[in-house]
């Protein structure tokens, strides 16, 4: 075994180790920082694909910005897990159908001749210098640069759509705009009066 | 409006952060006023109002006649004095307890001590090591008094024209 | 220095020798690396001094010089403390989190012309995805100590450090575009020439922005809300004593020497001698990497000692409304400059 074929195993070990913990972990916070661990490993195993531009990405992305958000969200929720588990019976059968077709479409897939080892070897090793990020930028600014830009365009849309759906005027709230806090300067609260020092009484002070 | 775009211009060119930036800046090079305390002391008032002790007179008796003032005007209740008649017919205290955790360092024994016997010394710096150690007695208070005799007595030559 | 490192291991096979090689030089880079960080504790504690007139730590060694080392002895023998509710393995594994990303990117740093221990191709990603890891330390810490105030320390640090990874981010696609490489040693080698070619003066408004939010991306101060003492204790950290508490400590000095490192290579020239005469080129790379990083660590120390602390709201937009703002027109203007204007030349 090569030393690419034993990261491979350990890695894939991991991730489906992490995968499996992901959904069978009572607890969600765990539950959401193992699929940290499982975006971590794919990672991990795109390097070994000599995918490093996508695997930095998808740390970037999914473990640093993604699961981030993921985690805040599941920290503050308190899960009753007595209630959540009520109705398991009655929904197992249909859980277990749609569980099991999707594990024969997959073994369908899979066993097919379109993801044999001979439609999709390996891919070709490259030098030292050969440069992932290079070639993807090349690609996907020439031949791909409509569907990037319409995705990009999309996800911008998609963006403005949230923000709209959850921006509402809140009259009830106290709040303070902070730029027109930060842009208040001392002459507009405070204003130096110069007064004439009044002349002391030569009579005693009590008359 | 000029003046809010100069405001705008100052804020984006973090003018007033560099104002302050200036002036750490300069106190980096200033210099410094710390006083290494133990080497170094600043000098003390002859009022100061430290560790207690009992005088004696220059012929080595004891100044307390055990009147018992200072007990009574002790606001912490620090003090716990016995006496009993001596030999010669004298009263004096046969036991002269100040408890250093409850006193509060007011100077009111001084005060009412109509011999001039307890005093508050000047001595600032002094630790406890064991439980117990808190309480000091008439001798640990005579001892104290009969080492620093001459600052204290320095300190209160000083201090009496304003009295 | 690699023959001998061979020579100790000349009869094993070859993966061994690689490894200890790598080995060796992973310690080469983290012992001064940890020596630095113990340091920079002391620096802060002197310069903060020296610019509120005392003269900080003294007594400890020759002119306070062995406070360090006392400081992490005395941590060393504390008992670490672990809450009773708390969740105890991700208790003791927030530290560890938070530090291992905060030594990894020094993976990639380039010390000098040929010191660099992987020179890899999208060396400036791989460090924003490792500093991105960072937060989770702090998160899983808040979150395991079951503590409110810890709680509320890693939400706001958590926030925060989202908030400004994007304007960083914007910031470093400034550096890309003019180096036109993701590769920290090219980026560097692109500012060859003397200082007038290094990047800061074409990207002033990115090397602010991006040393800006370096500063609140390792929770200094005056963005320190997530141990703002006054409010909640001391934020994610309240219930780490000891250890585990020094261990979240070396991970914030390592991240402030990162960002500081980070900062010369990008905008500074790195290791590149200030002027293109032959008596400064002879100088190592390294002296001038290690002078500039100093120089911008010692920012830091001095941010601390002048500006007061951030209100929450205010810290959020300034990253979301301004710095974001600031940094997608710069790059802008950047691209407008180098392909539509006779100045483009400026720009790389």
């Amino acid at each position: 075994m090569t030393f690419l074929q034993t990261a491979f195993y350990f890695f894939a070990a991991v991730m489906v180790f992490a995968a499996t913990m992901v959904i069978t972990v009572r607890n969600p916070v765990k539950s959401a920082l193992f699929l940290v661990l499982t975006f971590f490993s794919a990672a991990c195993v795109w390097l070994t694909l000599e995918a490093e531009f996508l695997a930095i990405v998808l740390v970037l992305v999914y473990v640093g910005a993604v699961m981030v958000l993921f985690l805040f969200v599941v920290m503050m929720l308190d899960i009753n897990l007595a209630r959540l588990r009520a109705g398991f019976t009655g929904y197992l059968p249909i859980g277990g159908l749609v569980a099991v077709l999707m594990v024969a479409e997959l073994i369908f897939i899979l066993t097919g001749d379109s993801f044999s080892a001979d439609n999709l070897p390996r891919p070709e090793g490259h030098g030292g210098s050969y440069s992932n990020t290079r070639q993807l930028g090349s690609v996907l600014y020439t031949f791909y640069v409509y569907p990037f830009e319409i995705a990009a365009i999309i996800l911008l849309v998609a963006i403005i759509a949230a923000i709209v759906l959850t921006l509402r005027k809140r009259p009830d709230t106290k709040y303070l705009n902070p730029a027109d806090q930060v842009s208040v300067r001392r002459e507009d609260r405070v204003r130096l009066v110069k007064m004439p020092a009044e002349r002391r009484h030569s009579g005693n002070w009590s008359s | 409006m000029g003046k809010s775009i100069s405001n705008t211009l100052q804020s984006f060119f973090l003018w007033e952060l560099l104002k302050g930036l200036r002036l750490t800046g300069r106190n980096f090079f200033a210099r410094k006023i710390t006083v290494q305390f133990p080497e170094e002391r600043t000098p003390k008032s002859p009022r100061f109002r430290g560790l207690h002790a009992l005088r004696r007179y220059p012929n080595g008796e004891e100044r307390c006649i055990a009147c018992k003032l200072c007990e009574a005007v002790c606001p912490a209740a620090a003090i716990t004095i016995e006496s009993e008649e001596r030999d010669d017919g004298t009263r004096r205290t046969t036991r002269y307890d100040i408890d250093l955790f409850k006193c509060i360092y007011c100077g009111f024994c001084e005060e009412s001590c109509p011999v001039d016997s307890i005093v508050e010394t000047d001595i600032g710096d002094f630790h406890m090591e064991n439980q117990g150690d808190n309480i000091i007695t008439k001798d640990q208070l005579l001892a104290i008094g009969d080492k620093y005799e001459k600052r204290i007595a320095a300190a209160r030559a000083e201090d009496a024209p304003y009295r | 220095m690699e023959y001998w490192v061979y020579s100790i291991f000349s009869g094993s096979p070859d993966w061994i020798r690689y490894v200890a090689l790598n080995v060796f030089k992973i310690g080469l880079i983290l012992t001064p690396l940890l020596l630095a960080v113990a340091y920079l504790t002391f620096a802060e504690r002197k310069v903060i001094g020296y610019m509120q007139m005392r003269v900080g730590p003294n007594r400890v060694g020759p002119r306070g010089w062995l406070q360090p080392i006392a400081d992490a002895l005395k941590l060393l023998l504390k008992e670490a403390i672990i809450p009773t509710n708390a969740n105890r393995f991700l208790f003791l594994v927030a530290p560890v989190l938070t530090i291992t990303p905060a030594l990894a990117v020094w993976a990639v740093v380039p010390f000098s012309e040929t010191m660099v221990l992987a020179n890899i191709d999208a060396s400036l990603l791989y460090v924003l995805a490792l500093t991105s890891m960072g937060v989770y330390g702090v998160i899983i810490a808040g979150w395991a100590s079951n503590s409110k105030y810890a709680f509320l320390g890693a939400m706001r640090s958590a926030a925060q450090i989202v908030a400004y990874e994007i304007a960083m981010g914007f910031a470093l696609v400034g550096v890309l575009m003019a180096a036109g490489s993701l590769n920290l040693q090219e980026i560097v080698i692109a500012q060859e020439g003397g200082f007038h070619q290094w990047y800061v003066w074409p990207l002033l408004p990115l090397f602010l922005v991006y040393f800006i939010s370096g500063v609140a991306e390792t929770n200094r101060s005056p963005f320190d809300v997530a141990e703002g003492e006054s409010e909640i204790v001391a934020g994610f950290h309240v219930e780490y004593s000891g250890m585990t508490f020094a261990v979240f400590f070396m991970a914030e000095y390592a991240n402030m020497i990162l960002i500081a490192a980070l900062a010369s290579t990008l905008f500074l020239g790195g290791w590149q001698a200030p002027l293109d005469i032959d008596a400064l080129e002879a100088i190592p790379g390294l002296v001038w990497f290690l002078l500039k990083t100093c120089f911008m660590a010692f920012f830091f120390l001095w941010f601390r000692a002048t500006f007061p602390r951030y209100r929450y709201d205010q810290i959020m937009r300034l990253g979301w409304k301004v710095f974001i703002p600031v940094t997608l027109v710069w790059i802008g203007v950047i691209g407008f400059a180098t392909f539509f204007t006779p100045i483009g030349h400026w720009f790389h």
